[in-house]
């Protein structure tokens, strides 16, 4: 177990959102955009066209400034909100994926050094060397692509790994294909947005300009429909019970799916305009496309993220860091079973006995009561990976609370609010599909619900009214 | 010992991932030292070309400052760029070898840990922008300030990360000052001040300096102006010969505070002597130029800073009892053959680039030798051929290994 951080302002599983969107947006623009700019390049070579180098250097600016090295660095703030919000997780993928990480890491440099050789070297080196760097561009963020899908795919569909700990297993797992699939075609709607960016800056007159955007836009049109069909035909069906269970459950916050389809929608309505009148194609509508999809990306990874709840790592390890099952084939036990016999307090790294806790009245919503605080170091360790369970991060603006499944608020809807009540709820929430069983012993339980039980008054005075305080 | 039981040891060996490491763990140890050292490099490169080019569009005087203070804005970004990629790698040997410690670091600076990439991201975007709209008629400087003031912050919080992952002894009372658990992450734990000037500051003025002198070698060869190279060449030697003896100074102050601390002292010896060794070099090498020698020393300079780093961090556990050699692993052979496999191949396609690169822009047309042509061929006929081994690969886990 590692010290725990809540977040400041707004919980640390959002920092991993909002970093992991943007890097999916920029990061899949970068692999399409190869591939689109490679196939512009090749024209240019094979039919002598000069001017096709305008957009290919416009975009190729664009591409090395922003893209590029905003998507390695989104990637690696992937890697600090991953390791600040839940340790263990990415622990686990480290440990099993370390040489593929490392394989990869060859991919964006090939990338990096390949976008800097790909800019700086237009019209120094000759059209068919230049042809080559596009064709290395477009291998290498392919190759990107194709690695971190195996990694990803395996926190949801662990497959064999499970039984043999092979880490092959739980590359090419039961998701991998299906989602290379799935994102090698969205990744072509994500290009289009950024072709028709770049060629709606060129001058109105240049006479490329309009076939360039009918390209952007047929291409995106393709991966769209493609896209879409992957996800019904070859994603969904690939999916475990255990996540479709968990597709129309509150995990998945509203308006999450309106936000995909008018996503998908607004985006299909904004190709289909630049196909039939690119001439009438401004940057603005580009730019507005690419704001739509990062909403429709923010919707979709999340989705896909809260399928595998309760668990980071499906069957394996807890949203809580805890391995809740037995490993043999890489002698790892499991770790609830045991602490539900020793209790959490004192068990474990940076949880403390409960000799350790002193009261700070301030931790704890006015109470000086030492099993509150007690309770509030149960809440960081059971319930804190995944829920505010403070005020700390519930940030409001305009009044409206940006907090992530808090937990006081959880409970005041349920109409919860006295220590028995929530005593009780807690100790079958397992019924729901997207929970873990409470881990430790009943003391520490009570003094869990005593904790949330401040903190659900506090929040909200009238539920204290209720509660006879 | 903790009031709980769980020595410091004990916490550390508990903290360690179930799962083991994937390969003999002294050999990630060796990737994690190899691959810092391009790091560092990189950074510190972007750290001294944009404190050059503030300087040179801060001063009004001197024409061919500012016609290196361009080049110096050009080549910020890029060698950021390289920076954050090239710091992907020891970021993952650190985890996989050294879990409990950086995990910790990064919950216990959590706010400063996901500050981090925002910080960055700022200071590039604005480097960027300082080269592209402002470096050419020396307008915008304080987006060049801001950059720079930003991207040393960047490395402040790497360093404070560092500093505290190595300082296991102090992790129990800075998360729970007086009994309370502090889940906001947002103090600096640990710091040591002449270890930041010798790893940041002064190693940005060397990096700087052998790259210019580099800079005035690669640059004479296409025939720019001999007197503008060797004033380049020289403000490379004469940065080098001011900037060493005050690198030795603070690695002597950086072994004279942590050795103590971890009891190896002597690291100062190494230090002492890198810095020494380096004012003798440029000292030397007045009169003469070096280009490709320059880098490489200075290479196997930082491959000396990068073995002292990780002496002090093995210096620091073995107090504890937590050893590198003793990491559980299990060899995972798929895995370190896909890691074998694309390191040739990708080592062959970064060859290629990097010479297309050089030779671009070594002459005035730019021009691609034959042979260099050649090893493209080849590269790009083996980054397709990855594929079919990936697929290969993929198929045998499906059908062999099911």
């Amino acid at each position: 177990m590692y010290p725990f951080w809540e977040g400041v302002l707004i919980h640390s599983t959002l920092y991993v959102a909002i970093t992991s969107a943007f890097h999916v947006l920029v990061s899949h623009l970068t692999v399409a955009a190869a591939w689109f700019n490679l196939y512009i390049e090749r024209r240019a070579v094979m039919e002598n066209r000069e001017e096709l180098y305008q957009y290919l250097k416009r975009s190729a600016l664009g591409l090395l400034v922003f893209a590029y090295v905003f998507g390695a660095l989104a990637g690696v703030g992937i890697w600090q909100t991953t390791t600040a919000a839940n340790p263990r997780g990415i622990s686990t993928l480290i440990h099993n994926f370390v040489f593929f990480w490392g394989a990869e890491w060859y991919m964006f440099l090939i990338d990096v050094i390949g976008i800097i050789a790909y800019y700086y070297t237009f019209g120094r080196v000759s059209k068919q060397t230049h042809l080559r760097l596009a064709w290395i561009l477009a291998l290498g963020s392919t190759g990107t692509l194709s690695i971190i899908v195996g990694i990803l795919s395996f926190k949801l569909t662990p497959g064999l790994w499970l039984q043999t700990g092979n880490s092959l297993n739980g590359f090419f797992n039961p998701t991998f294909w299906p989602q290379i699939g799935l994102r090698f075609f969205f990744m072509f709607v994500i290009t289009a947005a950024w072709a028709l960016f770049v060629a709606a800056g060129l001058p109105k007159g240049f006479f490329e300009r309009a076939k360039i955007i009918r390209y952007g836009a047929g291409i995106g049109i393709l991966g769209l429909i493609g896209g879409v069909l992957t996800w019904l035909l070859i994603y969904q069906p690939a999916l475990p019970q255990h996540a479709w269970a968990i597709l129309p459950s509150r995990a998945i916050p509203q308006p999450t799916f309106p936000i995909i389809y008018f996503g998908l929608i607004a985006t299909a309505a904004g190709l289909l305009f630049a196909f039939l009148a690119p001439d009438r194609q401004r940057r603005v509508f580009a730019l507005g496309a690419m704001v739509v999809m990062y909403g429709a990306i923010f919707g979709a990874e999340r989705t896909r993220e809260v399928l595998r709840k309760p668990d980071v790592i499906a069957g394996y390890i807890s949203s809580n860091q805890l391995v809740f099952n037995d490993l043999p084939a890489r002698n790892v036990s499991s770790e609830e079973q045991r602490l539900n016999e020793t209790g959490m307090l004192g068990s474990l790294p940076f949880v403390p006995a409960a000799s350790q806790i002193a009261v700070n009245p301030r931790m704890t919503f006015g109470s000086s009561d030492p099993e509150v605080a007690v309770g509030r170091v149960i809440a960081i360790q059971q319930c804190g990976s995944c829920h505010s369970i403070s005020p700390q991060t519930e940030l409001s603006v305009a009044g409206v609370a940006l907090d992530l499944r808090s937990q006081a608020k959880l409970l005041q809807m349920r109409n919860l609010s006295t220590v028995d009540e929530i005593d009780a709820y807690l100790g079958g929430i397992q019924g729901f599909p997207y929970m873990h069983p409470f881990v430790g012993t009943l003391e520490e339980r009570r003094a869990l619900a005593k904790y949330l039980a401040e903190f659900t008054q506090l929040s909200a005075p009238q539920t204290a009214a209720q509660a006879g305080k | 010992m903790t009031e709980q039981g769980l020595t410091i040891g004990d916490m550390l060996k508990m903290m360690r991932d179930p799962l083991g490491a994937p390969f003999f763990p002294p050999a990630l140890q060796a990737l994690l030292v190899a691959t810092w050292v391009l790091h560092i490099f990189f950074v510190t490169l972007a750290l001294g070309a944009s404190l050059f080019s503030i300087y040179a569009f801060w001063q009004q005087r001197d024409e061919r400052a500012r016609q290196l203070g361009r080049l110096s804005a050009r080549l910020t970004p890029n060698a950021l760029g390289l920076g954050i990629v090239t710091g992907i790698a020891p970021l993952l040997f650190v985890q996989t070898i050294y879990d409990p410690l950086w995990y910790t670091a990064n919950a216990l600076t959590g706010f400063w840990s996901v500050s981090f990439i925002f910080v960055v991201m700022g200071g590039y975007s604005l480097a960027y922008f300082f080269y592209l709209k402002g470096s050419q008629d020396r307008r915008l400087l304080f987006t060049a300030v801001i950059s720079f003031v930003l991207l040393f912050f960047a490395g402040w919080i790497m360093h404070v990360l560092h500093g505290v992952s190595i300082r296991p002894e102090g992790w129990m009372t800075w998360y729970m000052p007086d009994g309370v658990i502090d889940t906001r992450g947002v103090t600096f734990h640990a710091y040591n001040i002449p270890r930041l000037l010798f790893l940041l500051p002064l190693q940005a003025g060397l990096s700087l300096a052998v790259v210019l002198q580099f800079s005035a070698w690669y640059l004479r060869r296409r025939g720019d102006e001999p007197a503008f190279l060797d004033w380049v060449a020289e403000l490379g030697r004469r940065l080098g010969v001011i900037v060493s003896p005050l690198y030795a100074l603070a690695g002597l102050g950086w072994a004279l505070t942590e050795g103590p601390e971890f009891g190896v002292t002597l690291v100062a010896l190494p230090l002492v002597a890198l810095g020494a060794g380096l004012s003798g070099y440029f000292l030397w090498l007045k009169g003469k130029q070096h280009g490709p020698q320059a880098v490489l020393i200075w290479l196997a300079g930082l491959l000396v800073v990068a073995i002292v780093r990780e002496v002090i961090r093995v210096a620091s556990l073995a107090r504890f009892g937590y050893s590198v050699a003793n990491y559980p692993y299990t060899i995972d052979w798929g895995s370190v053959i896909v890691f074998a496999v694309t390191t040739v191949v990708g080592l062959a396609i970064i060859t290629y680039l990097a010479l297309v690169i050089y030779q671009a822009y070594a002459t005035r047309e730019g021009h691609i030798s034959p042979r260099v042509e050649r090893l493209g061929k080849v590269a790009v006929g083996m980054l397709g051929a990855w594929f079919g081994f990936f697929l290969l690969v993929g198929l045998y886990t499906l059908i062999v290994l099911n």
